[in-house]
Protein backbone atom coordinates (compact mmCIF):
# COMPACT_ATOMS: atom_id res chain seq x y z
CA UNK A 1 0.00 0.00 0.00
CA UNK A 2 2.72 2.47 1.01
CA UNK A 3 4.90 1.44 -1.87
CA UNK A 4 2.07 1.87 -4.34
CA UNK A 5 1.19 5.26 -2.90
CA UNK A 6 4.75 6.60 -3.12
CA UNK A 7 5.04 5.09 -6.61
CA UNK A 8 1.96 7.09 -7.54
CA UNK A 9 3.46 10.22 -6.02
CA UNK A 10 6.70 9.76 -7.96
CA UNK A 11 4.82 9.33 -11.24
CA UNK A 12 2.66 12.36 -10.49
CA UNK A 13 5.74 14.46 -9.75
CA UNK A 14 7.47 13.25 -12.92
CA UNK A 15 4.41 14.18 -14.95
CA UNK A 16 4.21 17.70 -13.46
CA UNK A 17 7.95 18.34 -13.89
CA UNK A 18 7.85 17.16 -17.51
CA UNK A 19 4.90 19.44 -18.26
CA UNK A 20 6.74 22.34 -16.58
CA UNK A 21 9.83 21.69 -18.71
CA UNK A 22 7.69 21.49 -21.86
CA UNK A 23 6.03 24.77 -20.93
CA UNK A 24 9.44 26.44 -20.47
CA UNK A 25 10.81 25.12 -23.76
CA UNK A 26 7.68 26.06 -25.71
CA UNK A 27 7.74 29.56 -24.23
CA UNK A 28 11.35 30.06 -25.28
CA UNK A 29 11.13 28.60 -28.79
CA UNK A 30 8.04 28.55 -30.99
CA UNK A 31 5.63 30.35 -28.59
CA UNK A 32 8.02 33.18 -27.88
CA UNK A 33 5.67 36.14 -28.43
CA UNK A 34 5.26 37.69 -24.92
CA UNK A 35 1.86 39.07 -25.91
CA UNK A 36 0.34 35.61 -26.16
CA UNK A 37 2.45 33.26 -24.05
CA UNK A 38 5.06 33.27 -21.33
CA UNK A 39 7.57 30.62 -20.33
CA UNK A 40 7.19 29.16 -16.82
CA UNK A 41 10.21 31.09 -15.55
CA UNK A 42 8.65 34.40 -16.62
CA UNK A 43 5.39 33.43 -14.92
CA UNK A 44 7.23 32.60 -11.69
CA UNK A 45 9.19 35.87 -11.95
CA UNK A 46 5.95 37.76 -12.33
CA UNK A 47 4.49 35.90 -9.37
CA UNK A 48 7.47 36.92 -7.22
CA UNK A 49 7.13 40.51 -8.40
CA UNK A 50 3.42 40.64 -7.56
CA UNK A 51 4.09 39.02 -4.21
CA UNK A 52 6.80 41.55 -3.37
CA UNK A 53 4.45 44.43 -4.17
CA UNK A 54 1.81 42.91 -1.88
CA UNK A 55 -0.83 42.88 -4.63
CA UNK A 56 -0.85 39.09 -4.99
CA UNK A 57 -1.62 38.50 -1.31
CA UNK A 58 -4.56 40.89 -1.55
CA UNK A 59 -5.86 39.18 -4.70
CA UNK A 60 -5.59 35.73 -3.14
CA UNK A 61 -7.26 36.87 0.07
CA UNK A 62 -10.14 38.54 -1.79
CA UNK A 63 -10.80 35.54 -4.04
CA UNK A 64 -10.45 33.11 -1.16
CA UNK A 65 -12.90 35.08 0.96
CA UNK A 66 -15.47 35.17 -1.84
CA UNK A 67 -15.07 31.48 -2.49
CA UNK A 68 -15.17 30.29 1.10
CA UNK A 69 -18.17 32.40 2.17
CA UNK A 70 -20.14 31.42 -0.92
CA UNK A 71 -19.15 27.78 -0.60
CA UNK A 72 -20.07 27.46 3.08
CA UNK A 73 -23.41 29.23 2.66
CA UNK A 74 -24.22 27.13 -0.43
CA UNK A 75 -23.27 23.91 1.36
CA UNK A 76 -25.52 24.68 4.31
CA UNK A 77 -28.40 25.71 2.04
CA UNK A 78 -27.86 22.82 -0.39
CA UNK A 79 -27.78 20.16 2.31
CA UNK A 80 -30.71 21.79 4.12
CA UNK A 81 -32.95 22.03 1.06
CA UNK A 82 -31.93 18.50 0.00
CA UNK A 83 -32.97 17.19 3.43
CA UNK A 84 -36.29 19.04 3.22
CA UNK A 85 -36.96 17.67 -0.27
CA UNK A 86 -36.16 14.12 0.82
CA UNK A 87 -38.36 14.26 3.90
CA UNK A 88 -41.55 15.59 2.31
CA UNK A 89 -42.88 14.45 -1.02
CA UNK A 90 -45.19 17.46 -1.31
CA UNK A 91 -42.42 20.00 -0.61
CA UNK A 92 -40.20 18.12 -3.03
CA UNK A 93 -42.81 18.52 -5.76
CA UNK A 94 -43.02 22.26 -5.04
CA UNK A 95 -39.27 22.76 -5.13
CA UNK A 96 -38.33 20.35 -7.92
CA UNK A 97 -39.27 22.45 -11.01
CA UNK A 98 -37.21 25.37 -9.68
CA UNK A 99 -34.22 23.21 -9.03
CA UNK A 100 -34.38 21.69 -12.53
CA UNK A 101 -34.82 25.10 -14.14
CA UNK A 102 -32.14 26.93 -12.19
CA UNK A 103 -29.68 24.04 -12.45
CA UNK A 104 -30.02 24.12 -16.22
CA UNK A 105 -29.60 27.91 -16.43
CA UNK A 106 -26.08 28.86 -17.53
CA UNK A 107 -24.91 30.80 -14.50
CA UNK A 108 -22.64 32.97 -16.65
CA UNK A 109 -25.86 34.59 -17.83
CA UNK A 110 -26.83 35.36 -14.24
CA UNK A 111 -23.46 36.76 -13.11
CA UNK A 112 -23.77 40.21 -14.79
CA UNK A 113 -27.28 40.51 -13.39
CA UNK A 114 -26.06 39.84 -9.87
CA UNK A 115 -23.28 42.40 -10.26
CA UNK A 116 -25.95 44.83 -11.48
CA UNK A 117 -28.14 44.15 -8.46
CA UNK A 118 -25.56 43.83 -5.74
CA UNK A 119 -22.84 46.14 -7.06
CA UNK A 120 -19.20 45.42 -7.72
CA UNK A 121 -17.78 43.69 -4.68
CA UNK A 122 -18.03 40.90 -2.16
CA UNK A 123 -21.80 40.45 -2.12
CA UNK A 124 -22.18 39.93 -5.87
CA UNK A 125 -19.21 37.57 -6.06
CA UNK A 126 -20.37 35.52 -3.10
CA UNK A 127 -23.82 35.33 -4.70
CA UNK A 128 -22.36 33.93 -7.94
CA UNK A 129 -20.35 31.30 -6.04
CA UNK A 130 -23.44 30.44 -3.99
CA UNK A 131 -25.60 29.89 -7.07
CA UNK A 132 -23.14 27.62 -8.82
CA UNK A 133 -22.30 25.57 -5.72
CA UNK A 134 -25.75 25.16 -4.19
CA UNK A 135 -27.24 22.98 -6.95
CA UNK A 136 -24.78 20.11 -7.13
CA UNK A 137 -24.79 19.93 -3.32
CA UNK A 138 -28.58 20.02 -3.17
CA UNK A 139 -29.11 17.46 -5.92
CA UNK A 140 -26.55 15.03 -4.52
CA UNK A 141 -27.91 15.38 -0.99
CA UNK A 142 -31.42 14.70 -2.23
CA UNK A 143 -30.52 11.69 -4.35
CA UNK A 144 -28.37 10.26 -1.53
CA UNK A 145 -31.31 10.49 0.86
CA UNK A 146 -33.86 9.34 -1.71
CA UNK A 147 -31.86 6.17 -2.34
CA UNK A 148 -31.68 5.09 1.29
CA UNK A 149 -31.07 1.40 1.82
CA UNK A 150 -34.48 -0.12 2.64
CA UNK A 151 -32.92 -3.16 4.25
CA UNK A 152 -31.01 -1.01 6.72
CA UNK A 153 -34.12 1.04 7.47
CA UNK A 154 -35.88 -2.23 8.28
CA UNK A 155 -33.07 -3.16 10.67
CA UNK A 156 -33.60 0.13 12.50
CA UNK A 157 -37.38 -0.41 12.57
CA UNK A 158 -36.84 -3.91 13.91
CA UNK A 159 -34.96 -2.42 16.87
CA UNK A 160 -37.83 0.01 17.42
CA UNK A 161 -36.37 3.16 15.86
CA UNK A 162 -38.61 6.20 15.31
CA UNK A 163 -38.56 8.35 12.16
CA UNK A 164 -35.99 10.79 13.57
CA UNK A 165 -33.64 7.94 14.47
CA UNK A 166 -34.11 6.32 11.06
CA UNK A 167 -33.09 9.62 9.52
CA UNK A 168 -30.15 10.44 11.78
CA UNK A 169 -28.74 6.91 12.12
CA UNK A 170 -29.49 5.31 8.74
CA UNK A 171 -30.52 7.69 5.99
CA UNK A 172 -28.18 10.61 6.67
CA UNK A 173 -24.99 8.59 7.24
CA UNK A 174 -25.89 6.55 4.16
CA UNK A 175 -26.21 9.76 2.12
CA UNK A 176 -22.92 11.27 3.34
CA UNK A 177 -20.78 9.89 0.49
CA UNK A 178 -23.24 11.43 -1.99
CA UNK A 179 -23.14 14.74 -0.14
CA UNK A 180 -19.35 14.81 -0.20
CA UNK A 181 -19.41 14.01 -3.92
CA UNK A 182 -21.74 17.01 -4.34
CA UNK A 183 -19.34 19.19 -2.35
CA UNK A 184 -16.48 18.08 -4.59
CA UNK A 185 -18.42 19.09 -7.69
CA UNK A 186 -19.29 22.33 -5.89
CA UNK A 187 -15.60 23.11 -5.30
CA UNK A 188 -14.79 22.90 -9.00
CA UNK A 189 -17.80 24.96 -10.01
CA UNK A 190 -17.24 27.46 -7.20
CA UNK A 191 -13.69 28.20 -8.33
CA UNK A 192 -14.96 28.87 -11.85
CA UNK A 193 -17.67 31.02 -10.27
CA UNK A 194 -15.10 33.22 -8.53
CA UNK A 195 -13.24 33.93 -11.79
CA UNK A 196 -16.39 34.62 -13.78
CA UNK A 197 -17.83 36.86 -11.06
CA UNK A 198 -14.63 38.89 -10.92
CA UNK A 199 -14.38 39.15 -14.70
CA UNK A 200 -17.76 40.89 -14.71
CA UNK A 201 -16.60 43.59 -12.36
CA UNK A 202 -14.17 43.77 -9.49
CA UNK A 203 -11.44 45.84 -7.87
CA UNK A 204 -9.27 42.94 -6.67
CA UNK A 205 -8.97 39.18 -6.74
CA UNK A 206 -7.34 36.57 -8.94
CA UNK A 207 -10.09 36.94 -11.55
CA UNK A 208 -9.37 40.67 -11.53
CA UNK A 209 -5.66 39.92 -12.02
CA UNK A 210 -6.55 37.75 -15.03
CA UNK A 211 -8.88 40.44 -16.38
CA UNK A 212 -6.35 43.29 -16.04
CA UNK A 213 -3.42 41.21 -17.35
CA UNK A 214 -5.49 40.27 -20.38
CA UNK A 215 -6.36 43.87 -21.09
CA UNK A 216 -2.70 44.86 -20.76
CA UNK A 217 -1.51 41.95 -22.96
CA UNK A 218 0.51 40.69 -20.01
CA UNK A 219 0.56 36.94 -20.65
CA UNK A 220 2.75 36.24 -17.61
CA UNK A 221 0.32 37.94 -15.22
CA UNK A 222 -2.56 36.05 -16.81
CA UNK A 223 -0.81 32.75 -16.25
CA UNK A 224 -0.11 33.64 -12.61
CA UNK A 225 -3.85 33.83 -12.04
CA UNK A 226 -4.59 30.62 -13.92
CA UNK A 227 -1.80 28.71 -12.17
CA UNK A 228 -2.98 29.79 -8.73
CA UNK A 229 -6.55 28.75 -9.51
CA UNK A 230 -5.35 25.36 -10.68
CA UNK A 231 -3.34 24.89 -7.47
CA UNK A 232 -6.31 25.98 -5.36
CA UNK A 233 -8.48 23.46 -7.20
CA UNK A 234 -6.05 20.63 -6.53
CA UNK A 235 -5.72 21.66 -2.89
CA UNK A 236 -9.43 21.86 -2.12
CA UNK A 237 -10.29 18.66 -3.99
CA UNK A 238 -7.57 16.88 -2.01
CA UNK A 239 -9.05 18.18 1.27
CA UNK A 240 -12.50 16.91 0.26
CA UNK A 241 -10.98 13.54 -0.62
CA UNK A 242 -9.41 13.25 2.83
CA UNK A 243 -12.82 14.02 4.36
CA UNK A 244 -14.38 11.41 2.09
CA UNK A 245 -11.93 8.75 3.24
CA UNK A 246 -12.68 9.55 6.87
CA UNK A 247 -16.47 9.47 6.67
CA UNK A 248 -16.85 6.65 4.14
CA UNK A 249 -13.86 4.32 4.46
CA UNK A 250 -15.86 1.42 2.97
CA UNK A 251 -16.28 3.42 -0.22
CA UNK A 252 -12.83 4.94 -0.41
CA UNK A 253 -11.55 1.39 -0.80
CA UNK A 254 -13.40 1.07 -4.08
CA UNK A 255 -10.65 3.20 -5.54
CA UNK A 256 -10.26 6.88 -6.16
CA UNK A 257 -13.20 8.48 -7.83
CA UNK B 1 -62.49 -21.94 13.01
CA UNK B 2 -61.53 -18.28 13.29
CA UNK B 3 -62.95 -17.68 16.75
CA UNK B 4 -60.50 -15.76 18.88
CA UNK B 5 -58.62 -18.03 21.22
CA UNK B 6 -57.02 -16.49 24.24
CA UNK B 7 -53.42 -17.40 24.94
CA UNK B 8 -53.06 -20.44 27.14
CA UNK B 9 -50.74 -18.67 29.58
CA UNK B 10 -47.64 -20.74 30.18
CA UNK B 11 -46.21 -20.38 26.66
CA UNK B 12 -43.50 -17.80 25.96
CA UNK B 13 -44.84 -17.12 22.50
CA UNK B 14 -48.33 -17.97 21.32
CA UNK B 15 -49.44 -17.78 17.69
CA UNK B 16 -53.22 -17.94 17.25
CA UNK B 17 -55.09 -18.32 13.93
CA UNK B 18 -52.48 -16.17 12.23
CA UNK B 19 -53.17 -15.22 8.61
CA UNK B 20 -51.44 -12.86 6.20
CA UNK B 21 -52.44 -11.74 2.71
CA UNK B 22 -51.16 -8.92 0.60
CA UNK B 23 -51.78 -7.40 -2.82
CA UNK B 24 -49.31 -7.95 -5.61
CA UNK B 25 -49.96 -6.72 -9.15
CA UNK B 26 -53.68 -6.28 -8.35
CA UNK B 27 -53.92 -9.89 -7.18
CA UNK B 28 -54.46 -10.88 -3.59
CA UNK B 29 -51.91 -13.39 -2.39
CA UNK B 30 -52.57 -15.41 0.72
CA UNK B 31 -49.20 -16.13 2.27
CA UNK B 32 -50.20 -17.65 5.61
CA UNK B 33 -53.48 -19.24 6.67
CA UNK B 34 -54.70 -20.06 10.14
CA UNK B 35 -51.31 -20.76 11.70
CA UNK B 36 -51.38 -21.88 15.35
CA UNK B 37 -48.46 -22.91 17.54
CA UNK B 38 -46.87 -22.04 20.83
CA UNK B 39 -43.30 -22.00 22.02
CA UNK B 40 -42.07 -22.59 25.55
CA UNK B 41 -39.49 -20.47 27.32
CA UNK B 42 -35.96 -21.48 26.32
CA UNK B 43 -37.15 -23.71 23.50
CA UNK B 44 -35.37 -23.83 20.12
CA UNK B 45 -37.89 -24.25 17.31
CA UNK B 46 -37.16 -24.40 13.60
CA UNK B 47 -39.59 -23.67 10.81
CA UNK B 48 -38.97 -25.51 7.55
CA UNK B 49 -40.85 -25.63 4.29
CA UNK B 50 -40.49 -25.23 0.57
CA UNK B 51 -39.72 -21.73 -0.71
CA UNK B 52 -42.90 -19.68 -0.84
CA UNK B 53 -44.38 -21.18 2.33
CA UNK B 54 -44.28 -17.80 4.04
CA UNK B 55 -41.41 -18.55 6.43
CA UNK B 56 -39.88 -15.10 6.18
CA UNK B 57 -43.31 -13.44 6.34
CA UNK B 58 -43.97 -15.35 9.56
CA UNK B 59 -40.76 -14.05 11.12
CA UNK B 60 -41.55 -10.50 10.06
CA UNK B 61 -44.97 -10.88 11.69
CA UNK B 62 -43.37 -12.25 14.87
CA UNK B 63 -40.95 -9.31 14.91
CA UNK B 64 -43.84 -6.89 14.45
CA UNK B 65 -42.45 -5.35 11.26
CA UNK B 66 -45.75 -6.08 9.50
CA UNK B 67 -49.24 -6.47 10.99
CA UNK B 68 -51.19 -9.73 10.60
CA UNK B 69 -54.29 -9.83 8.38
CA UNK B 70 -56.02 -12.06 10.90
CA UNK B 71 -55.25 -13.74 14.19
CA UNK B 72 -52.75 -12.57 16.79
CA UNK B 73 -49.38 -13.22 18.36
CA UNK B 74 -48.84 -13.11 22.11
CA UNK B 75 -45.53 -12.66 23.87
CA UNK B 76 -45.83 -13.56 27.57
CA UNK B 77 -49.60 -13.32 27.13
CA UNK B 78 -49.51 -9.77 25.68
CA UNK B 79 -50.36 -9.17 22.03
CA UNK B 80 -47.53 -8.00 19.77
CA UNK B 81 -48.36 -4.67 18.15
CA UNK B 82 -45.06 -3.58 16.65
CA UNK B 83 -41.32 -4.14 16.69
CA UNK B 84 -39.31 -3.56 19.77
CA UNK B 85 -38.42 -4.98 23.11
CA UNK B 86 -38.55 -8.71 23.77
CA UNK B 87 -37.63 -9.86 20.29
CA UNK B 88 -34.70 -9.35 17.95
CA UNK B 89 -34.40 -10.43 14.35
CA UNK B 90 -31.23 -11.88 12.83
CA UNK B 91 -31.52 -11.04 9.16
CA UNK B 92 -30.73 -13.36 6.30
CA UNK B 93 -28.22 -10.96 4.78
CA UNK B 94 -26.12 -9.50 7.57
CA UNK B 95 -27.38 -5.94 6.97
CA UNK B 96 -24.61 -4.32 9.00
CA UNK B 97 -24.25 -0.55 8.85
CA UNK B 98 -21.16 -0.10 6.66
CA UNK B 99 -20.15 3.16 8.35
CA UNK B 100 -19.98 1.60 11.80
CA UNK B 101 -17.31 -0.67 13.19
CA UNK B 102 -18.11 -4.04 14.78
CA UNK B 103 -18.56 -2.72 18.33
CA UNK B 104 -20.76 0.14 17.16
CA UNK B 105 -22.90 -2.16 15.02
CA UNK B 106 -23.40 -4.49 17.97
CA UNK B 107 -24.34 -1.49 20.13
CA UNK B 108 -27.02 -0.36 17.69
CA UNK B 109 -30.04 -1.86 19.51
CA UNK B 110 -29.44 -0.28 22.93
CA UNK B 111 -28.54 2.99 21.20
CA UNK B 112 -31.97 3.02 19.50
CA UNK B 113 -33.50 2.35 22.94
CA UNK B 114 -31.53 5.42 24.12
CA UNK B 115 -29.43 3.44 26.53
CA UNK B 116 -25.83 4.55 26.00
CA UNK B 117 -24.17 4.03 29.36
CA UNK B 118 -20.92 2.38 30.31
CA UNK B 119 -22.79 -0.83 31.17
CA UNK B 120 -24.16 -0.97 27.61
CA UNK B 121 -20.71 -0.52 26.10
CA UNK B 122 -19.29 -3.30 28.27
CA UNK B 123 -22.17 -5.60 27.36
CA UNK B 124 -21.65 -4.96 23.64
CA UNK B 125 -17.99 -5.89 24.08
CA UNK B 126 -19.06 -9.08 25.89
CA UNK B 127 -21.29 -10.15 23.00
CA UNK B 128 -18.53 -9.42 20.49
CA UNK B 129 -16.43 -11.74 22.59
CA UNK B 130 -19.21 -14.35 22.84
CA UNK B 131 -19.48 -14.66 19.06
CA UNK B 132 -15.71 -15.06 18.87
CA UNK B 133 -14.74 -11.69 17.42
CA UNK B 134 -12.53 -10.31 20.18
CA UNK B 135 -9.83 -8.19 18.62
CA UNK B 136 -12.09 -7.16 15.73
CA UNK B 137 -14.07 -4.50 17.64
CA UNK B 138 -12.66 -1.63 15.57
CA UNK B 139 -12.95 -3.37 12.20
CA UNK B 140 -15.48 -2.26 9.64
CA UNK B 141 -17.88 -4.70 7.95
CA UNK B 142 -16.09 -4.46 4.59
CA UNK B 143 -12.95 -5.77 6.30
CA UNK B 144 -14.68 -8.95 7.55
CA UNK B 145 -15.51 -12.29 5.92
CA UNK B 146 -19.12 -13.41 5.36
CA UNK B 147 -19.02 -15.68 8.40
CA UNK B 148 -17.65 -12.93 10.64
CA UNK B 149 -20.27 -10.47 9.43
CA UNK B 150 -22.99 -12.99 10.22
CA UNK B 151 -21.52 -13.32 13.74
CA UNK B 152 -21.78 -9.55 14.15
CA UNK B 153 -25.40 -9.75 12.93
CA UNK B 154 -26.06 -12.35 15.64
CA UNK B 155 -24.24 -10.36 18.34
CA UNK B 156 -26.24 -7.26 17.39
CA UNK B 157 -29.50 -9.14 17.93
CA UNK B 158 -28.31 -10.71 21.21
CA UNK B 159 -27.14 -7.35 22.52
CA UNK B 160 -30.69 -6.01 22.28
CA UNK B 161 -31.30 -8.53 25.11
CA UNK B 162 -34.32 -10.16 23.50
CA UNK B 163 -36.19 -12.95 25.22
CA UNK B 164 -37.01 -14.42 21.82
CA UNK B 165 -34.42 -14.56 19.09
CA UNK B 166 -35.82 -14.71 15.54
CA UNK B 167 -33.43 -16.02 12.90
CA UNK B 168 -34.17 -15.82 9.17
CA UNK B 169 -31.93 -18.33 7.36
CA UNK B 170 -28.89 -16.60 8.84
CA UNK B 171 -26.41 -19.11 7.44
CA UNK B 172 -27.88 -19.46 3.94
CA UNK B 173 -25.22 -17.35 2.28
CA UNK B 174 -22.28 -19.08 3.99
CA UNK B 175 -20.23 -21.88 2.54
CA UNK B 176 -20.92 -25.42 3.85
CA UNK B 177 -17.96 -25.61 6.26
CA UNK B 178 -18.54 -22.17 7.78
CA UNK B 179 -22.23 -23.02 8.12
CA UNK B 180 -21.47 -26.14 10.17
CA UNK B 181 -19.23 -24.18 12.51
CA UNK B 182 -21.82 -21.42 12.86
CA UNK B 183 -24.53 -23.96 13.70
CA UNK B 184 -22.45 -25.37 16.54
CA UNK B 185 -21.64 -21.83 17.69
CA UNK B 186 -25.31 -20.87 17.66
CA UNK B 187 -26.18 -23.85 19.87
CA UNK B 188 -23.45 -22.89 22.31
CA UNK B 189 -24.51 -19.23 22.36
CA UNK B 190 -28.25 -19.79 22.75
CA UNK B 191 -27.60 -22.31 25.52
CA UNK B 192 -25.20 -19.93 27.25
CA UNK B 193 -27.48 -16.91 26.90
CA UNK B 194 -30.62 -19.00 27.66
CA UNK B 195 -32.62 -17.68 24.74
CA UNK B 196 -35.84 -18.83 23.17
CA UNK B 197 -35.15 -19.12 19.44
CA UNK B 198 -37.22 -19.41 16.29
CA UNK B 199 -35.08 -20.42 13.35
CA UNK B 200 -36.29 -20.32 9.76
CA UNK B 201 -34.39 -22.46 7.29
CA UNK B 202 -34.80 -24.68 4.28
CA UNK B 203 -31.93 -26.93 5.35
CA UNK B 204 -33.54 -29.94 7.02
CA UNK B 205 -30.36 -31.20 8.69
CA UNK B 206 -29.71 -27.74 10.09
CA UNK B 207 -33.24 -27.65 11.57
CA UNK B 208 -32.91 -31.11 13.16
CA UNK B 209 -29.45 -30.42 14.52
CA UNK B 210 -30.43 -27.16 16.22
CA UNK B 211 -33.99 -27.72 17.38
CA UNK B 212 -36.13 -29.12 20.13
CA UNK B 213 -39.03 -29.08 17.67
CA UNK B 214 -39.33 -28.64 13.92
CA UNK B 215 -42.50 -27.10 12.45
CA UNK B 216 -43.07 -28.23 8.86
CA UNK B 217 -45.07 -25.80 6.73
CA UNK B 218 -47.10 -26.33 3.54
CA UNK B 219 -46.68 -24.18 0.45
CA UNK B 220 -48.80 -21.14 -0.18
CA UNK B 221 -50.87 -20.45 1.67
CA UNK B 222 -48.47 -21.54 4.40
CA UNK B 223 -50.04 -23.70 7.09
CA UNK B 224 -48.61 -25.85 9.78
CA UNK B 225 -48.42 -29.35 8.32
CA UNK B 226 -46.80 -31.25 11.13
CA UNK B 227 -44.61 -30.67 14.12
CA UNK B 228 -41.73 -33.04 14.76
CA UNK B 229 -40.24 -33.28 18.22
CA UNK B 230 -36.49 -33.88 18.10
CA UNK B 231 -35.41 -36.14 20.96
CA UNK B 232 -31.67 -35.94 20.58
CA UNK B 233 -29.65 -35.40 23.75
CA UNK B 234 -28.05 -32.02 24.46
CA UNK B 235 -25.42 -30.66 24.31
CA UNK B 236 -25.14 -31.87 20.73
CA UNK B 237 -21.87 -32.33 18.92
CA UNK B 238 -21.64 -32.02 15.14
CA UNK B 239 -21.06 -35.83 15.10
CA UNK B 240 -24.72 -36.31 16.02
CA UNK B 241 -25.49 -35.64 12.35
CA UNK B 242 -24.09 -39.08 11.48
CA UNK B 243 -26.22 -41.05 13.96
CA UNK B 244 -29.12 -43.21 12.68
CA UNK B 245 -31.61 -41.29 14.87
CA UNK B 246 -30.59 -38.03 13.23
CA UNK B 247 -30.89 -39.50 9.76
CA UNK B 248 -34.35 -40.93 10.47
CA UNK B 249 -35.53 -37.46 11.59
CA UNK B 250 -34.23 -35.80 8.44
CA UNK B 251 -35.73 -38.56 6.25
CA UNK B 252 -39.10 -38.17 7.92
CA UNK B 253 -39.11 -34.37 7.47
CA UNK B 254 -37.88 -34.66 3.91
CA UNK B 255 -40.82 -36.94 3.07
CA UNK B 256 -43.19 -34.37 4.58
CA UNK B 257 -41.65 -31.60 2.50
CA UNK B 258 -41.03 -33.42 -0.77
CA UNK B 259 -44.62 -33.19 -1.95
CA UNK B 260 -44.67 -29.51 -0.96
CA UNK B 261 -41.50 -28.80 -2.90
CA UNK B 262 -42.98 -30.39 -6.02
CA UNK B 263 -46.10 -28.28 -5.61
CA UNK B 264 -43.99 -25.15 -5.06
CA UNK B 265 -42.09 -25.78 -8.28
CA UNK B 266 -45.39 -26.21 -10.13
CA UNK B 267 -46.75 -23.05 -8.51
CA UNK B 268 -43.71 -21.02 -9.56
CA UNK B 269 -43.96 -22.34 -13.10
CA UNK B 270 -47.65 -21.42 -13.28
CA UNK B 271 -46.95 -17.92 -11.90
CA UNK B 272 -44.14 -17.37 -14.37
CA UNK B 273 -46.44 -18.51 -17.18
CA UNK B 274 -49.21 -16.17 -15.96
CA UNK B 275 -46.73 -13.32 -15.81
CA UNK B 276 -45.59 -13.84 -19.38
CA UNK B 277 -49.11 -14.44 -20.73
Amino acid sequence: MRIRLSGGLVRGAVSVLAAGALWEIAGRTFLNNPLFFAPLSAVLDKMGELWASGDLQVDIAVSFEEFIIGFILASIAGIGIGVVMASSKALCQYIDPWVSMLYATPFVAVAPLLVLWLGIGLAAHVAVVFIVVVFPVLINTYSGLANSDRDLIEVARSFGADQIQIFSKIRFPGALPFIVAGLRQGVARGLVGVVVAELFGSHAGLGYLILISGQEFDAAGLFVGILLFALAGIGVVEIVRVIERRIAPWRAQDGRS
Amino acid sequence: MTTAVMPSGDAKLEVRNLGKSYMKDDRGIEVLRDVCFSIADGEFVSIVGASGCGKTTLLRLLDGLIPPSSGAIYLDGRPIEGPGYGRALVFQQDRLLPWRNVLSNVGFGPEIQRRNGKAERERAARYVDLVGLRGFERHYPHELSGGMRQRVNLARALNAEPEVLLLDEPFASLDAQTREIMQAELLRITAEAKKTAIFVTHQIDEAVYLSDRVLVFTVRPGRLKEEVKIDLPRPRQLAVKRTPEFVSYTDHIWQLIEQEVREAIGLEAREAAALHA
